[in-house]
């Protein structure tokens, strides 16, 4: 070996293997990868983080291994317009529900990736397992919101009383200061404060459940005045003491809900919440908004069961559409879809784009039949809209899997399974369609099982 | 003598590999990392050190899966080895995986080894052509 000729090439040999093991056993993974994805150097931490990602065995391209879950990445570093520069910094990737336990090892639920731009050809990669960190966070951010409700300056606030059921029990002027409404609201359900499609009756029970099991429940949102215009309000629900048996006359208050209008701070902090929370493309939620608030949803279905039903669309021939009229083309498609999705769900609806042209729709206290109908509705403007497009809009048609939870399919992840296979299947009949699960779907496709 | 003509693929290799001495582990053309029950690596073949780029006195000794290949360490390696070890059953897998060798994706077979009772388990690594 030359070691022992030239102890100072020895020496430089003895240097680069140090300084390779040094790479080998860094905690954090790196890539360099050129603007395309296509992977230079890569270290262990990030095959151990990515392998289980990789479709067919194969890390050659960051933004393939990833389109799955983050179908953005891609976009965001072609878009990414100056020289160098960071393109992203602590990204969160949601790779699986929040809920499930950690049962097998390094299977990380949330990955944090930060894209640096270090010329027109390089890009480094800096990818962690972040999973710990965020349920720390999750926490954290309950704490912060409860203090942010109380000593937030309070420009104007209404204080409702609330009975057992979650109705009205009582008028006051600060109702009519925030909310305009007047005394025909008492006896009413305190949904009367929301927009059309912003909750359901289950959701306002769940809300009571939860004020009632921890001292307090807290939701912001859009929120409606009597003139028909909406505000942001956050609102707190508290059960108030139990002041033993009512007189004669007097009406039962369970509840106190302060409900205040924050339109003005939820501006402020809209942009940065939608960096982290919608798809760059659409603006629809992205994947991790869709486990945070599906697995909020699931919570709630556990403490007291109710329908809960899941649409999971795909744009049909999207690669044709590519190839044919060019990315920008299909980036077009996959807006006009979220928009359609936008438009025809409620609010309280949760659309999200969770891979490449692939969205999920998860509806609560809906049932199958519920559920059919909506995407049915989906399906047949788009493909009206597709027999008479008007001007700059892509002609499409577009596939849709339903399927309801059950005992079977009580986790999101067996339901999302289902709801691919009926859209699969959508697909197999010959697309613009809307199929709805049935056992036989599981049966003939057993390799949709795959992680999503 | 000369080691008998081992191949990366063929049948029962597990007590072919415990017999072999080391001189004769190092002639083969696929890595072998053995390592022992706490996964301390205890047999690490010239073929795997020239491919990772480190001679066999960085490895032996230190725990595989954190120390000397983390790439390995979730569930479709790690993970193989706990169930099997756990479950007292026999593991003999052949897996594509990428290994960063250098810090090069390279496209590689696992060979993954565990049989109840040896001593040493092990995981082969052959390139993909």
């Amino acid at each position: 070996m030359s070691n022992d000729l030239d102890p100072e090439r020895a020496g430089i040999a003895a240097e680069h293997e140090a300084l390779m093991q040094f790479m080998y056993l860094s905690p954090v993974g790196l890539v360099q990868a050129d603007m395309t994805g296509n992977i230079a150097m890569i270290n262990p931490i990030s095959a151990q983080l990515l392998m289980p990602l990789a479709p067919q065995a194969c890390l050659n391209n960051l933004f393939d291994v990833l389109a799955d879950v983050a179908p953005e990445l891609r976009h965001m570093c072609t878009s990414f317009a100056a020289d160098s520069g960071m393109i992203c910094e602590g990204r969160q990737i949601v790779l699986h529900q929040g809920s499930h336990a950690r049962i097998q090892r390094g299977t990380p639920e949330v990955l944090s990736i930060s894209l640096l731009k270090l010329d027109a050809a390089r890009l480094m990669a800096v990818i962690s397992d972040v999973t710990e960190q965020v349920r720390r966070e999750r926490q954290l951010k309950q704490a912060d919101a409860w203090l942010n409700a109380i000593l937030t300056n309070i420009t104007d606030y209404a204080v409702v009383s609330l009975d057992r059921d979650g109705h009205v029990s009582a008028w006051n002027d600060t109702i009519g200061r925030v909310t305009r409404f007047g005394a025909e609201v008492v006896g009413q359900p305190y949904s009367v404060f929301f927009p059309e499609g912003g909750t359901t009756d289950a959701r306002q029970v769940d809300c009571l459940r939860e004020a009632l099991a921890n001292g307090w429940n807290l939701e912001e949102g859009p929120r409606l005045r009597a003139d028909g215009s909406q505000f942001w309000g956050s609102a707190m629900i508290s059960p108030l003491p139990d002041n033993g048996a009512l007189h004669e006359g007097e009406t039962d208050s369970t509840y106190c809900m302060i409900l205040r209008d924050i339109s003005d701070k939820h501006a402020e902090g809209a942009t940065a919440h939608s960096a982290t929370f919608s798809d760059a493309l659409t603006g629809v939620s992205n994947r991790r908004a869709f486990f945070d608030a599906a697995s909020k949803e699931l919570g709630r279905r556990r403490q007291s069961p109710r329908a809960t039903s899941l649409v999971v669309f795909d744009a049909d021939h999207l690669k044709d559409i590519n190839q044919r009229l060019g990315a920008a083309a299909g980036d077009q498609v996959l807006r006009q879809l979220a928009a359609r999705l936008r438009a025809t769900f409620r609010d309280v609806d949760v659309v999200a784009r969770m891979g490449g042209n692939q969205f999920a729709v998860l509806l609560p206290s809906t049932d199958l039949a519920g559920a059919l109908i909506v995407a049915e509705r989906v399906r047949a403007q788009i493909a009206a809209q597709a027999a008479a497009p008007d001007g700059s809009d892509i002609p499409f048609t577009v596939s849709a899997g339903v399927a309801e939870m059950d005992d079977d399919a009580n986790e999101l992840t067996a339901l999302m399974a289902r709801a691919d296979q009926a859209m699969r299947r959508a697909k197999q009949q010959g697309r613009n369609q809307v199929a709805n699960w049935t056992p036989a779907d599981h049966f003939q496709m057993p390799d949709l099982l795959a992680p999503l | 003598m000369t080691a008998p003509a081992l191949t990366f693929d063929m049948a029962d290799l597990g007590p072919h590999l415990a017999a072999l001495s080391d001189t004769d582990l190092d002639s083969l053309d696929f890595g072998v990392i053995g390592f022992d029950n706490a996964t301390a690596v205890c047999r690490y073949n010239q073929f795997e050190s020239n491919a990772a780029g480190l001679s066999p006195q960085r490895v032996l000794a230190q725990p595989l899966f954190t120390n000397v290949a983390p790439c390995m360490n979730n569930f479709m390696v790690a993970q193989r080895f706990d169930d099997a070890e756990e479950q007292g059953t026999t593991l003999d897998v052949i897996i594509d995986y990428v290994l960063t060798l250098r810090m090069r994706p390279i496209k590689v077979a696992l060979r993954l080894i565990a049989v109840p009772g040896a001593a040493v388990r092990y995981v082969l690594v052959q390139r993909q052509k």
